[in-house]
């Protein structure tokens, strides 16, 4: 089993050296040929931009696929590639990153002591490379879907201020709607849940500019970044019930390392054929966390109790 | 000129009620660190939870 990885940025970098250089397979999907995919290959997308096309091609050699989906309309349509790949006994994962990806599967995690999930919130800040940067800065002008007591409504990006807290040294942040797959993709893992929602971390320089292009090159990698799931429900007993984790480390270190344990259980057990949603009841979310701590990402819970 | 006068009077009332309120306030401020603790999930199943 071959495992090609397409990207150059900060992720991709961090991904060789959790798996290394050796494991992996580069390819530039824009400049080299077409690489000779096998059935049972894996191929990390660690690339911007939209990559519905690139992902059926390789669907169509039976290859399995672990793409980060961080733009929305381009997740929507994955979603068409799902049979594709479940006739060709492959996996598709849509969203293998911080947040689509490991929050999706905290937020299983914490599902797993209610009786039933009502609301899941996520809140992120932060990013990772330049790309993601600019992901970030377009976001937050772009339209941002928001699951609420059962419907779809769209939001603009950049409303709905929330005081966020993360876990430290990020501590409390403001947060506000912004363009992301990540409400589609939960609602996909939990259709239970009665309201959904997902939120990103910005200043007032941040909304004031999202609808100009960047006025500065973004850095070479974003610091600390922080996650926050929040998921709500009823316990056995019938009594609500609020449960919270979150971590705080480099956005890139938290994405490669969801990536190089998706690709561990690829390798190790397989993962369900056709599309794979973090998140999703079929998925060993335990397992897949614990490869994650593995890769050295701290995973945090939210006590409510505070100290000195 | 008195119309200046009050708005003047009701600047200075203003900042003195908030200057209070910030000095004598009880409300204090929410806890701005903690509350966090780090939790090690073990690798528990095999398959769907």
């Amino acid at each position: 089993m071959t495992v090609w990885l397409a990207g150059a940025g900060v992720v991709a970098h961090r991904l060789s050296q959790l798996c290394g250089v050796d494991q992996l397979s580069p390819f530039d999907p824009r400049r080299d040929p077409f690489p000779e995919l096998a059935a049972g290959d894996v191929v990390v997308l660690a690339l911007p931009g939209r990559h519905r096309g690139l992902v059926e091609q390789i669907g169509r050699h039976g290859a399995s696929v672990i793409t980060l989906a961080d733009d929305l309309d381009d997740t929507q349509q994955l979603f068409d590639l799902g049979t594709l790949f479940s006739s060709n006994d492959a996996a598709l994962v849509v969203g293998a990153g911080m947040s689509p990806g490991l929050s999706g599967l905290l937020a299983r995690h914490l599902s797993s002591r209610l009786h039933r999930v009502d609301e899941v919130h996520v809140a992120m800040h932060g990013a990772a490379g330049p790309a993601c940067a600019r992901v970030h800065h377009r976001s937050l002008s772009g339209r941002s879907p928001g699951y609420i007591d059962g419907e779809w409504k769209e939001f603009h990006g950049g409303s709905g201020r929330e005081l966020c807290w993360f876990p430290e040294p990020v501590g409390a942040v403001d947060c506000y709607r912004a363009e992301s797959p990540l409400p589609i993709l939960l609602h996909r893992a939990f259709p239970e849940a009665q309201r959904i929602s997902s939120r990103r971390s910005a200043t007032r320089r941040d909304r004031l500019t999202a609808r100009l292009p960047m006025l500065r090159p973004p850095h070479a990698e974003g610091g600390v970044g922080a996650l926050r799931v929040e998921v709500r429900g009823a316990s056995p007993d019938g009594a609500r019930e609020t449960y919270v984790m979150g971590i705080a480390e480099l956005v890139g270190s938290v994405a490669a390392a969801v990536i190089a344990a998706m690709i561990t259980e690829l390798e190790s057990f397989g993962l369900a054929t056709g599309l794979v949603i973090p998140g999703a009841t079929d998925l060993p979310t335990n397992r897949l966390l614990h490869h994650i701590q593995e890769h050295g990402i701290r995973i945090q819970e939210f006590t409510g109790q505070p100290s000195d | 000129m008195r119309f200046a006068r009050r708005i003047v009077s009701a600047l200075i009332m203003t900042i003195a009620a908030a200057g209070a309120i910030r000095v004598k306030g009880r409300g204090g401020t929410p806890p701005r660190h903690g509350g966090w603790r780090p939790v090690r999930i073990p690798p528990d199943d095999g398959g769907a939870e």
